[in-house]
């Protein structure tokens, strides 16, 4: 270089920045082998999961109908906005929660505590902010789009139950998953995640795996701003399968109506096939619409709603059929007579025991509502007759009647398809020495009480509907059960009931000779055929065996207004070829005659009306119209009414409604009034 | 012209220079059509190419000590584009910056890159005479009074990013017009100590805003700085630089990072994360190595200089076009801050692209005169 002198070094200069160069540029290629050869694999993962988003496509849940294919509950699509995780991730949800419960009004606790939920489940990609999106929702979130471009609407099947409540209790209701239940290792191995819409009670939760089926997805390539570019797949829901009940949607319908027009409009009507356990009609009253748990639970007045239903002194959440306890009074006598004879404590040759009007114990006298002579178990069962069972009782002694129960599961669930079914309390040695502790050794006076259906019995409908069943069926006694078929479909077959508890014997058989059975049938058949408390229903042609029963609720002479006796009719028909069981409960009405049989004879009459294609005779409504509804003291007349011939004079105040001195346990007492909330 | 272009200068014409020039452009070109597939940035950047062609032809066969000599005019002229550019009305907005220039038929362009080659031009040509003592003060002023009027009318702009690299220019200048070495040494020893302590005095005072530190901290850990927010478009380029792998993503266009707008300006300042994104660690180290080659091809015609003004000039070209490369890719690796700084050669833009070509063809100029006094 021409121009160069010493004292520049100049051309040590230049190589010095030749050297830099390479030196910044072998830098760039040290990061680079960093950033693509080092962490390239983890860098993709990266980039590849905020661009592919899985959307899920909700599985439509199956269709629950009755055994006749007419549907009970069906899906219709609604609309949900959720949150694309990936999209939030890192922000701060609970900055959201002030603008989306303004914009989509809602709750903002509901709001708080799904997002909370959310942070403890880190496996799933969206978060449900609002179901049931209103057009007005889903205006608000397109027009928020750059603000909040996470927001989305997907569309989703939503559950609608009958509107009026019917079939409440017994198809139960969906929602969404809690956070309790997702902890559990079930939740898991089904691989259930929040928002997951699952049965929470009735048949939807009893057969919820086989209606919820299995929700699909899409996966779809998203810009920056969480836009959806492209679908790269798509896995098609896999839809639940449907449930045909046994329920007959007529007979449910008018035993419905039976307890919506009952004096308190309190209580439960269950119709069973005794040949199989299918029960035809189910009916709690009062009831609930299960609408509020699929659609409205999650806005403000949905738990208000909810909350009110829990506080109701009335329960309507509860099943009364098979989550409420009542002393099954008279009706108890049915089981007592047949194990009566079982265990030898009487014969068929020689069944008289004295009524007496009742019986004295020690210094007690429990009285008889009548005066009925010395009958046999027939007209022991025909009168309703206290003294007679005082008798047979302490007879069979409490070892025979704790072996009745037994025998009839009465002290077992009866494993019907429905959860949360409650035990009855039935008299035992043990159940006394629990319930009374000051005085826990079981007396004479005590199987007096348990002899009667007062006390020591406190039972559940279904229980007693299954008993009686069996006795119709000379001891045949099956599971009770609400599911006919999960009918086949593609490659999978039909699924039929099987006992919940596979170790259960379906049915179990129960040792009645066919002269024991004909002897009870008997009573039975002529309480409401032959002059007894039920005479006022009798059908001609359609031999109705059954049996009032009245529960006693609270000590006699108290027993008016919101206090009165609950009144019971248990029966099956026709009495010697059992095709339907019937049992009805009216809370507080009174006599068993007067409210529970008349109820039964509007369900029978619905009955004969589908099965025999013609009126049946006397209608039901043609009784109503002829009397008014009355208490025990009427039942002379109302046998009157419905027999042919004069009542006698045996069959004048049969109510059974003993004088029970000392009153019940209050433990007892408070079961028989407030039920269970089991 | 053709007089002018005799059978020696075609001998002497640095084909490798040119090659590897128009190589990485089309390189570029590809890539650009990759970040932006539906746009139409990569066919506006082939329009670059042919006018930076042509621009680089004439160059080459003009002598440059003629152009050198008008070097005080070219610079005023520039001078007069960056008050042009500041004007409403003439000067697009973009970003909050005024800096470009509307042109009809091609689009715009961005005076500031002209100005870097007018202004390495007045550098030279001042500091270009034979030296027989080491640098003065005075002269140091002066050539910082160059760099200044440009500089302070792109920050008017406000350009930073551009204002940075116009210093490499000034300091490779200085370095090579026998500046003393103490003097080199105690400034690098000065700015290693002092641009810590002060940042650290600055945090202390409160003087650096907190968005200001949020920004060195994206570069010291991108990975736990705010992926959303100010971290988001170096922690993006890291992405996609990383998911290019040794082969490149196996992503289509579409799908790409570019193609799904997660990183932003693909086509410009980030284009060399969507080179990474579709070439892989080979394809980048090949850019690189291009880069390299082209480099060492100017610092040897800056060697062979037959004079002074020549080599000052080609090598204030060098200074100022490595450390945009350095900034440029080291900004897609996520090791200097976002700052919009184009990368030569490879983003999208035509004053870029063109005054590149423009000091390129001076660089060839200066060699083709080596043997000529």
């Amino acid at each position: 270089m021409k121009y160069e002198d010493s004292s520049q070094n100049l051309r040590a200069r230049l190589r010095f920045l030749q050297i830099l160069v390479v030196l910044m540029l072998s830098l760039l290629s040290i990061r680079l082998y960093v950033l693509q050869v080092v962490r390239g694999e983890r860098y993709a993962e990266i980039a590849q999961n905020q661009r592919r988003r899985r959307l899920p496509i909700p599985a439509p849940r199956g269709v629950i109908f009755d055994r006749n294919k007419r549907a009970i509950v069906d899906s219709r699509p609604i609309y949900n906005v959720i949150l694309t995780r990936e999209d939030v991730k890192g922000k701060d949800l609970n900055a959201l929660v002030d603008p989306l419960s303004a914009g989509l009004d809602m709750d903002q606790q509901i709001l708080t505590e799904r997002f909370e939920m959310v942070k403890s489940m880190p496996a799933f990609e969206t978060i449900l902010v609002k179901q049931g999106a209103t057009p007005g929702d889903i205006a608000w979130v397109e027009s928020h789009n750059l603000e909040f471009p996470e927001l989305r609407v997907e569309q989703q099947p939503q559950r609608t139950y009958p509107p009026n409540g019917s079939l409440a209790h017994v198809v139960g209701y969906v929602g969404e998953i809690s956070p309790e239940q997702l902890k559990q290792q079930v939740a898991k191995d089904k691989g259930l995640k929040p928002g997951d819409i699952i049965g929470l009670s009735g048949l939807e939760q009893i057969y919820d795996d086989h209606l919820r089926g299995k929700d699909g997805y899409r996966e779809v390539v998203v810009d920056s701003r969480g836009r959806i570019q492209d679908e790269i797949q798509k896995i098609d829901p896999t839809p639940g399968r449907d449930l045909i009940t046994t329920i007959d949607l007529d007979l449910q319908h008018a035993a419905e109506e039976q307890l919506a027009n009952s004096a308190t409009k309190r209580g439960v009507i269950i119709a069973m096939d005794p040949n199989n356990g299918e029960i035809l009609a189910m009916a709690s009253a009062p009831t609930f619409d299960p609408n509020l748990f699929s659609q409205r639970i999650t806005s403000k007045e949905g738990k208000a709603e909810y909350a009110a239903l829990l506080n109701d002194p009335e329960t309507p959440l509860l099943n009364r059929a098979i989550q409420s306890r009542y002393p099954p009074g008279s009706t108890w006598k049915i089981p007592m007579a047949v194990a009566g004879l079982q265990q030898g404590a009487i014969t068929l040759e020689r069944s008289n025991l004295a009524c007496g009007g009742g019986i004295t114990i020690g210094n007690k006298f429990t009285r008889c509502m009548g005066n009925h002579g010395s009958p046999d178990v027939k007209a022991a069962i025909t009168h309703s007759c206290d003294g007679y069972f005082y008798r047979l009782g302490l007879k069979m002694g409490i070892d025979g009647i704790v072996s009745m129960v037994d025998e009839f599961d009465l002290n077992k669930r009866t494993g019907i398809d429905l959860p949360n079914e409650v035990i009855s309390w039935t008299p035992s040695r043990e159940f006394k020495r629990r319930m009374q502790p000051r005085d826990p050794e079981w007396r004479d006076i005590d199987t007096v009480y348990a002899s009667f259906g007062q006390v020591y019995d406190i039972i559940t409908p279904i229980s007693l509907i299954r008993a009686i069943s069996a006795v119709s069926l000379s001891g045949r006694m099956y599971i009770p059960h609400l599911l006919k078929e999960v009918p086949a479909i593609g490659d999978l077959q039909a699924v039929g009931f099987t006992p919940l508890d596979q170790s259960r014997q379906n049915p179990k058989v129960i040792p009645i000779p066919r002269e024991i059975h004909d002897e009870v049938v008997k009573g039975m058949w002529s309480v409401v055929n032959g002059g007894g408390t039920g005479a006022r229903i009798a059908m001609a042609g359609f031999d109705i065996a059954g049996k009032t029963g009245t529960a006693q609720v609270v000590g006699l002479g108290k027993d008016v207004g919101k206090n009165k006796d609950h009144s019971w009719f248990v029966s099956y028909a026709p009495a010697y070829k059992p095709e339907i069981a019937m049992v009805a409960l009216i809370e507080n009405s009174g006599f068993g005659g007067s409210h529970a049989a008349p109820a039964i004879r509007g369900v029978y009459d619905v009955y004969y009306r589908k099965t025999r294609n013609e009126e049946p005779p006397r209608a039901v409504q043609q009784i109503a119209k002829a009397q008014k509804p009355q208490d025990a003291t009427g039942e002379t007349a109302a046998a009157g009414l419905a027999t042919p011939k004069p009542a006698t004079a045996l069959a004048k105040p049969a109510a059974p409604k003993p004088v029970v001195k000392k009153r019940a346990t209050p433990a007892a007492q408070q079961a028989v009034i407030s039920n269970s909330n089991q | 012209m053709v007089a002018i272009i005799h059978k020696r200068s075609w001998r002497d014409f640095d084909w490798v220079l040119a090659f590897l020039a128009i190589a990485i452009v089309l390189f570029g070109t590809v890539q650009i059509r990759n970040a932006q597939p539906t746009e139409p940035y990569w066919v506006k950047q082939l329009i670059g190419l042919a006018i930076g062609l042509v621009a680089m032809l004439a160059i080459a066969f003009t002598d440059y000590r003629k152009l050198l000599n008008l070097a005080p005019a070219f610079y005023i002229f520039g001078l007069i584009l960056l008050i042009i550019v500041l004007v409403p009305g003439i000067g697009l907005k973009i970003n909050g910056q005024r800096a470009w220039i509307k042109v009809p038929g091609i689009g715009q362009f961005q005076p500031s890159e002209f100005v870097k080659v007018t202004t390495a031009m007045m550098l030279a040509r001042y500091f270009g005479r034979n030296r027989v003592h080491a640098l003065s003060v005075k002269e140091i002023i002066v050539g910082g009074l160059i760099l200044a009027l440009p500089i302070a009318l792109i920050l008017l702009e406000p350009d930073v990013g551009s204002v940075l690299t116009y210093l490499p220019i000034l300091a490779v200048i200085l370095f090579l017009s026998a500046i003393r070495l103490r003097l080199v040494i105690a400034s690098a020893l000065l700015a290693v100590v002092m641009i810590p302590a002060a940042y650290w005095m600055g945090v202390k005072t409160g003087y650096v805003k907190s968005y200001q530190q949020e920004r060195i901290n994206v570069i010291l850990d991108p990975e736990n700085a705010d992926r959303k927010g100010i971290g988001y478009h170096t922690w993006q380029s890291i992405l996609t630089v990383g998911e290019g792998g040794m082969f490149g993503s196996r992503a289509s266009v579409e799908h790409s990072q570019s193609g799904l707008k997660f990183l932003p300006e693909p086509h410009t300042d980030f284009i060399y994360a969507v080179t990474a994104e579709n070439s892989g660690f080979i394809g980048c180290l090949l850019v690189l190595v291009a880069y390299v080659i082209l480099i060492s091809r100017l610092m040897t015609g800056a060697r062979r200089a037959s004079d002074r003004m020549g080599m000052l000039f080609i090598m204030a070209f060098v200074g100022g076009l490595t450390f945009q490369i350095f900034i440029n890719i080291g900004m897609a690796l996520g090791i200097t801050p976002v700052i919009g700084v184009p990368l030569p050669l490879m983003s999208a833009g035509l004053a870029s692209l063109s005054a590149t070509f423009i000091a390129i063809g001076f660089a060839i100029s200066v060699q083709l005169r080596r043997f000529v006094n």
